[in-house]
C-alpha cells in the first residue's frame, strides 16, 4: 500500500513537472506568435495612412523597440502580474477584457458539458445494453447514424438553426446576448448536441467492452438483479474512457464556444478573439489566447489526476 | 557457445539477473520457469532483441521462434516472402528453390509458399516460422513457449519436427518452455530459472530424477501426472 | 461495406460533393457572378430560389460553384496537415532517443488542442485569407495524425514478425518500409477520411467567423457569414451554404464509419436463422441421484454453425468430471449452457438441463445463484477492477440470501479464510489487483461458497496459472467438491490435469461427446483413437525420449464443415468407409464381460 501511495505521488509528481513545461512552451509560443507576423504587427494593424508618430508609440508601448530578450523577460513578467498590454482598438487593459469575459465563457462551457453528460452517458448506456453482442440491429443502426449525423454537424449550423426556429421563427427564446436564464438555452443546446452525441457513442462501445469482460460474466453467473449488474459492475468500468473523452471534450467546448458566443452576441473570451483577430488587435488576441490555452493545459492535467486516482492500476504504468 | 553473466535490466527492475548457461554445439538446453521469472528476457537478450549487460560468446548467427504464430509472420506478406527475406544473395529461382526445400524440411507442402498467414493453421503458422529461422542457417535456434500457443493434438507433431531437425542439422538450440515434460522431452541439458537467476542446472534425466534445489523439487511436484497417484 | 443505409448515404454525399466541386464552376460559374442591380437583397423567388446577394448575384448558383473551393481547399488542409503529421509521427522511430522523447512530448502536448485554436493562433500569424485558414486547419490535423502514425507505428514495430525480420539482419529503414509502413497504411488512410470531413467543416468555421476565406473569392463559410448577417430579416438566405455544410460534414463523417467498421469488420457470420437442430429427445423422468442431468444439448449459432451438438451428461454428488477437448470442440460453450450464460445469438436446446431434479433454466435467480458455482479461466479478469474483494463476494448474500450488509460481509471474509487466504480481512477491503493470480482464483472460488453450492463449472481454471499455483487450486477444488458434497465438472484443454484431478473424463471431439471413461482407464484404457492419440500427443514426465510423439495429423474440423460420419475420420488412422459414411453413437464399451460400465464410447472401430 505505501508503494501504491508513493507511485501515485510519483505520478501526479510526473503530471505537474509536464503541465510547468507545457506552460512554458505556451508563453514562449504565444510571445513569439506576435514576432512571427511578417512585416511589421504595429504598421499591419494601423494600416498605411498611420502617422510614423503614432506607429513608433505603439512600438514603444509594446516594447518592440527593446532586444528581444528583454521583450521576452518583460511579458513573462507582465503575464504573472496578471498585466497583458492594451488593446489597440479600445485602449482597454487586455488583463480587464480577460478577467471581465472569462466568467462567462467558462459558465456556458461547463452547462454546455454537465448537459451533454447528463443526457449522454445514460442514453449511451442503455444503446450499449439494448444491442449487446449485435442484437437489435435496428436499434443499433438508428443509434449510430442518428449520433454519426449530430457529430457531423458543426456548432454554427446547430447555432444558426436554433437562432432560425427557436428565436426568430417561433420567438421562444432571446436570439442574442446574455440576460436571463431563458438566454443560455440556444447557446448551451448548440454548444451540447455535438458533444453529447460524441460521448453517447463512446459510452455505449465502452459498455458494449465491459459486458464482454470476465467480469461481468461471472457477475451473470451470480444471477444479480440487472439494475444492480449494470450500475455497480458495468458503470465503473466505463468511467476511465469517458472520463478521458471528457477532458478532450471540454476543451473542444471551450473551442466551439468561440463560434456559439459569436452566433449569439455572447459577452465572453470568444467574440472578442474573432473580433481581435479580424481588426489586427494584436495584444487581445495574444492575451486571449494564451488564456485559452491555460484552460487547455489545465483542463488536461485535471483529468489526468483524476484518472490516476480513480483507476491506479493502467494509468499509473505509462 | 556460452552465455556469461549476462543481465538485463527494465529500470529499476533486474528481470535477468548475472546468468552464465554453456550451450555446447549440437546440443539443446532446456530454460524452465514459471512466468515473470527472466527465462523469455533471457531469449531475447541473447537474441540480441533487448539491450543486456554481460558477455555471449561464440553464437554469430542467432535465429529465433516465437510463442505466437498469430504475430510471429507478417498477415501482408506471403509465406514465401516471409521465408525469402532472411535469404540474401541469391537469385529469384535460387530463392523459389531455397524456399521449397525449407518449407519440405518442416514438412509443408512448397505451394504454400504463395499463401498468406490467414489462411494457415496455428501449427503450420510455427512451421513457417521455424522454416523462416533456419533459412538463415543458424547457429542457435532459440525456441520460445512454440508449442504453448498451439492446440493439444498439434503440439506432438511441432515437438516431434523439432527433434528431427536438431537430429539432422545438428542444431544448437536454447528451448524455452513452463512445461517441465515438454523440455525433459526435448533436451539435454535443463536449467531451472526463477527471479531471475538459474537456481539449477544439469542434465535432463539428471536433474528430473535428482533434483538439488527446493524449487526444482517444487515444480517436478506440481507437473500434472496423467498417471499420477491422487493426493 | 455497403451493408447499412449508413454507408449507402455516406457514400452518395461524398460522390455528389466530389461531383459538384468538378460540374459546378463550368456550368453555374457565370450566373454566381451575374451582377443585378435590379435584384439585390431578395429573399426566395422563382428567379432566384435562395435569394440574392447584396450584388443581386444568385445565391444558389453561388453555393453550388462554391463547393469546388470549400472541397479543395480541406481537401489541401488535409494533404498539407496528413503529410506532417506522418512525417511528425515516423520521426521518432528514427531518431536518437533525447529528440525522439521531445517530439514525442510535443505532440501529445498538441494533441490536447482544439483544432479551431491552433487554426487561429495560425491565422493570427499568417493574417486572414485562405492561406492562413489552410495552414492552420492543417496545423490542427497534423497532431492527431502524428500520434496516431506514432502509436500504430510502435505497436508494429513491438511485433514479432519485426523482431524476427531483425534478426534475419534485414535493415532497419527496409522494416520501415516493408513492415511497419504496410501495417500501418490502412488505418491511417481512414483516418486521412475522417480527417477530410474534419477539415472542411474547420474550415467552413473560419470563413464564418470571417476568418477564412475573403472576398472576392468564396466558399461554403463565408456565404454563411455574408448570409448570417441578413438572418433577421430573409432567414433563407442563410439555408444554402449550411445545407450543404451540413451534407458535407454528414456525408464525410458517415462514409468514414463506414470504412472504419469495414475495415474492423472480421468475416463475421451474416444474420441468418439459426441452424435448424433436430428437435431434441423426451427428456424423461429426472434421475433421483444425479445433481446435473444434461440430456441433448445442443448450441447453435446463425450460419447453421452447431458447435455443441447432442452432449449428454450426468454428475453425481462429490464426483469431480473432467471434460476435454481442443479449442473449438464446444466444452467451453458446454459449460455457459449450463450455466445459461451463452452469448447471443446463440440458441440452446436441451431435452432437459436439470440441477437437483429441477429444470436449471427456469429456476429463480435466487436459488441458481447459490446452488451452482462457475469458475472462469482468467483470474486476471474474473473479478471486477472497480470494486473490492469482498464487495463482490458479499454481495451474493445481500442479493440471494437477504443478508444484512454486516453480515454479509463477516461471512465474505470467513469465506475467504476458508479457501486458506491469509489475513482475509484486509484482502477483503482490497481491490482485485492487489492480488496475486492464484489468489485471485481462491477468491473467485470462495464466491461460489458463499451460498450452498450443489454444482461446481470451472472453465479452464488454472490455464492462466503457474504450475505450482495450479497444484494448489487442484487441491483446493477436491477439498471444496468433498466438503461440500456438490459435484464439480471441469473443463480443460490438458488431458495431464484432468487425469490428475477427475473421477471421471468426458473427451469431446467437434460438438459431440467422443469418449466417456473412469480416469483409471484413461492412461492404458482408452478405447476411442482421438483419446488414444490425445494421451500420446502429451509428453509426460516418463515419456520414452528416444521416441517420437503419437502425432495427431491434420487439424480439427470448422464448426460447418463436418460430413455426416465420425467428425474425427478424417484425422483417424483406423477410419473404414463405415466412419465417413455413418456417425457412431456413444455406447457403453466393455472389452471383456464384467469390465466397468460406465465406459461408453463413440466408434465404430472399438466396439469390442
Amino acid at each position: 500500500m505505501a508503494g501504491m501511495t508513493r507511485r501515485r505521488g510519483a505520478y501526479a509528481l510526473r503530471r505537474l513537472v509536464r503541465f510547468a513545461v507545457a506552460l512554458g512552451v505556451l508563453m514562449v509560443a504565444s510571445f513569439a506568435m506576435i514576432h512571427l507576423i511578417p512585416g511589421d504587427p504595429v504598421r499591419a494593424s494601423l494600416g498605411p495612412a498611420a502617422p510614423y508618430e503614432l506607429v513608433e508609440a505603439r512600438r514603444a508601448a509594446l516594447g518592440l523597440d527593446q532586444p528581444l530578450p528583454a521583450q521576452f523577460l518583460g511579458y513573462v513578467g507582465g503575464v504573472l502580474t496578471g498585466e497583458f498590454g492594451t488593446s489597440f482598438l479600445t485602449g482597454e487593459r487586455v488583463g480587464d477584457v480577460i478577467a471581465a469575459r472569462l466568467p462567462t465563457t467558462l459558465t456556458l462551457a461547463l452547462a454546455a458539458t454537465a448537459v451533454a453528460l447528463l443526457v449522454a452517458v445514460p442514453l449511451g448506456m442503455w444503446a450499449g445494453v439494448r444491442t449487446e453482442n449485435g442484437r437489435r440491429r435496428g436499434t443499433e443502426a438508428a443509434f449510430t447514424s442518428v449520433t454519426g449525423t449530430a457529430v457531423a454537424v458543426p456548432e454554427f449550423l446547430y447555432s444558426i438553426a436554433l437562432v432560425a426556429v427557436f428565436a426568430i421563427g417561433l420567438g421562444w427564446f432571446p436570439p442574442a446576448g446574455r440576460a436571463g436564464p431563458e438566454s443560455y438555452v440556444l447557446p448551451v443546446v448548440a454548444l451540447a448536441i455535438g458533444p453529447a452525441a460524441m460521448i453517447a457513442r463512446m459510452c455505449r462501445v465502452e459498455t458494449l467492452r465491459v459486458l464482454g469482460t470476465e467480469y461481468v460474466r461471472l457477475a451473470r453467473a451470480k444471477r444479480l438483479p440487472s439494475a444492480r449488474l449494470y450500475v455497480r459492475h458495468v458503470l465503473p468500468g466505463t468511467l476511465t474512457a469517458t472520463l478521458t473523452v471528457c477532458g478532450l471534450l471540454l476543451t473542444a467546448l471551450i473551442a466551439g464556444s468561440v463560434i456559439v458566443e459569436y452566433v449569439f452576441a455572447w459577452p465572453g473570451l470568444g467574440q472578442r478573439i474573432v473580433e481581435s483577430i479580424t481588426q489586427k488587435d494584436y495584444p487581445v488576441a495574444q492575451g486571449v489566447i494564451l488564456v485559452y490555452g491555460v484552460i487547455v493545459l489545465t483542463v488536461n492535467l485535471l483529468i489526468d489526476l483524476a484518472l490516476g486516482a480513480l483507476d491506479p492500476t493502467s494509468r499509473l504504468k505509462e | 557457445m556460452i552465455i556469461e553473466d549476462l543481465s538485463v535490466r527494465f529500470g529499476a527492475f533486474t528481470a535477468v539477473d548475472g546468468v552464465t548457461l554453456p550451450i555446447p554445439p549440437g546440443s539443446a538446453v532446456g530454460l524452465v520457469g514459471e512466468s515473470g521469472s527472466g527465462k523469455s528476457t533471457l531469449a531475447r537478450a541473447v537474441a540480441g532483441l533487448v539491450p543486456y549487460t554481460g558477455r555471449i560468446e561464440g553464437a554469430r548467427r542467432v535465429q529465433m521462434v516465437f510463442q505466437d504464430p498469430y504475430a510471429s509472420l507478417d498477415p501482408r506478406m506471403t509465406v514465401g516472402a516471409s521465408i525469402g527475406e532472411g535469404l540474401r544473395g541469391l537469385g529469384r529461382d535460387a530463392r523459389r528453390r531455397e524456399v521449397a526445400r525449407l518449407l519440405d524440411l518442416v514438412a509443408l507442402p512448397a505451394d504454400l509458399a504463395g499463401r498468406y498467414p490467414r489462411e494457415l493453421s496455428g501449427g503450420q503458422r510455427q512451421r513457417v516460422a521455424i522454416a523462416r529461422a533456419l533459412g538463415a542457417r543458424p547457429e542457435l535456434l532459440i525456441a520460445d513457449e512454440i508449442t504453448s500457443a498451439l492446440d493439444v493434438s498439434v503440439q506432438g507433431a511441432v515437438l516431434n519436427l523439432v527433434r528431427t531437425l536438431r537430429a539432422e542439422l545438428g542444431l544448437s538450440m536454447l528451448f524455452i518452455s513452463h512445461n517441465l515434460a515438454v523440455v525433459r522431452y526435448v533436451c539435454d541439458v535443463i536449467a531451472v530459472m526463477r527471479e531471475g537467476r538459474l537456481v539449477e542446472t544439469g542434465p535432463a534425466e539428471e536433474v528430473v530424477a535428482e533434483p538439488r534445489h527446493d524449487y526444482t523439487r517444487a515444480l517436478l511436484a506440481a507437473v500434472p501426472r496423467l498417471t499420477g497417484e491422487r493426493g | 461495406m455497403m451493408r447499412t443505409p449508413s454507408a449507402w448515404i455516406g457514400v452518395s454525399l461524398v460522390a455528389l460533393m466530389v461531383v459538384l466541386a468538378v460540374i459546378g464552376p463550368p456550368i453555374w460559374g457565370e450566373a454566381a457572378e451575374r451582377i443585378d442591380p435590379g435584384a439585390v437583397l431578395q429573399g426566395a423567388s422563382a428567379a432566384h430560389p435562395l435569394g440574392t446577394d447584396n450584388l443581386g448575384r444568385d445565391l444558389l448558383a453561388r453555393v453550388l460553384v462554391a463547393g469546388r473551393l470549400s472541397l479543395a481547399l480541406a481537401l489541401l488542409a488535409t494533404l498539407a496537415g496528413g503529410l506532417a503529421g506522418v512525417v511528425l509521427g515516423a520521426l521518432p522511430s528514427v531518431l536518437p532517443r533525447r529528440a525522439a522523447r521531445l517530439v514525442t512530448a510535443t505532440v501529445n502536448t498538441l494533441v490536447a488542442f482544439p483544432g479551431l485554436l491552433l487554426a487561429m493562433f495560425i491565422a493570427v500569424i499568417a493574417g486572414l485569407g485562405a492561406r492562413g485558414a489552410v495552414l492552420g486547419i492543417a496545423a490542427a490535423v497534423a497532431p492527431g495524425v502524428a500520434r496516431l502514425t506514432q502509436t500504430l507505428a510502435a505497436s508494429v514495430a513491438g511485433r514479432d514478425y519485426v523482431a524476427a525480420a531483425r534478426l534475419l539482419g534485414v535493415p532497419r529503414p527496409l522494416i520501415l518500409v516493408r513492415h511497419v509502413l504496410p501495417n500501418i497504411a490502412e488505418p491511417l488512410i481512414l483516418n486521412l477520411a475522417q480527417a477530410m470531413g474534419g477539415a472542411l467543416l474547420g474550415l467552413a468555421g473560419m470563413s464564418f467567423l470571417g476568418l477564412g476565406v475573403q472576398p472576392p473569392a468564396y466558399d461554403w463559410g463565408r456565404l454563411l457569414f455574408d448570409g448570417f448577417s441578413r438572418i433577421y430579416v430573409t432567414p433563407v438566405v442563410a439555408l444554402g451554404p449550411a445545407v450543404a455544410v451540413a451534407l458535407a460534414g454528414i456525408g464525410f463523417n458517415l462514409l468514414g464509419d463506414a470504412l472504419a467498421r469495414a475495415a474492423a469488420r472480421t468475416r463475421a457470420a451474416g444474420a441468418a436463422p439459426a441452424g435448424a437442430a433436430p428437435a431434441p429427445a423426451d427428456p424423461g423422468e429426472p434421475d433421483p441421484d444425479a445433481v446435473l442431468e444434461v440430456r441433448d444439448l445442443t448450441v447453435a449459432f446463425p450460419g447453421g454453425l452447431t458447435p455443441v451438438r447432442g452432449v449428454s451428461l450426468t454428475l453425481r454428488p462429490g464426483e469431480i468430471v473432467g471434460l476435454v477437448g481442443e479449442s473449438g470442440s464446444g466444452k467451453s460453450l458446454t459449460a455457459a449452457a449450463i450455466g445459461g450464460l451463452v452469448p447471443y445469438p446463440g440458441v440452446v436446446r436441451a431435452g432437459a438441463l436439470r440441477l437437483c431434479g429441477r429444470d436449471a433454466r427456469t429456476m429463480p435467480d435466487r436459488e441458481l445463484g447459490t446452488a451452482l458455482a462457475m469458475v472462469f479461466q482468467d483470474p486476471m479478469a474474473s473479478l471486477n477492477p472497480a470494486l473490492r474483494v469482498g464487495g463482490q463476494l458479499a454481495e451474493v448474500a445481500t442479493v440471494h440470501l437477504g443478508a444484512s450488509r454486516a453480515e454479509a460481509a463477516r461471512r465474505a471474509v470467513d469465506r475467504l479464510g476458508h479457501v486458506r487466504i491469509p489475513d482475509p480481512e484486509r484482502r477483503a477491503r482490497q481491490h482485485p489487483h492487489e492480488l496475486s493470480g492464484g489468489m485471485r482464483q481462491r477468491a473467485v472460488i470462495a464466491m461460489g461458497l458463499m451460498g450452498t453450492p450443489r454444482l461446481i463449472v470451472a472453465d479452464e481454471p488454472t490455464t492462466a496459472l503457474d504450475v505450482t499455483v495450479q497444484r494448489q487450486i487442484l487441491t483446493l477444488l477436491r477439498e471444496v467438491t468433498a466438503e461440500t458434497g456438490a459435484a464439480t465438472l471441469f473443463i480443460s484443454h490438458d488431458i495431464a490435469v484432468v487425469g490428475e484431478l477427475c473421477d471421471r473424463v468426458v473427451v469431446m471431439y467437434a460438438g459431440r461427446v467422443v469418449e466417456e471413461l473412469p480416469v483409471a482407464e484413461l492412461a492404458g484404457g482408452a478405447a476411442h483413437p482421438y483419446t488414444r492419440a490425445l494421451v500420446a500427443s502429451v509428453p509426460g514426465m516418463d515419456t520414452d525420449r528416444s521416441r517420437p510423439l503419437a502425432g495427431i495429423p491434420g487439424r480439427p474440423p470448422a464448426p460447418g464443415g463436418i460430413g455426416p460420419g465420425c467428425a474425427f475420420a478424417p484425422r483417424c488412422p483406423v477410419a473404414t468407409s463405415r466412419c465417413t459414411a455413418e456417425r457412431p453413437p456413444l455406447a457403453p464399451y466393455a472389452p471383456e464381460p464384467g469390465a466397468s460400465t460406465a465406459h461408453k464410447v463413440a466408434c465404430w472401430e472399438a466396439a469390442a
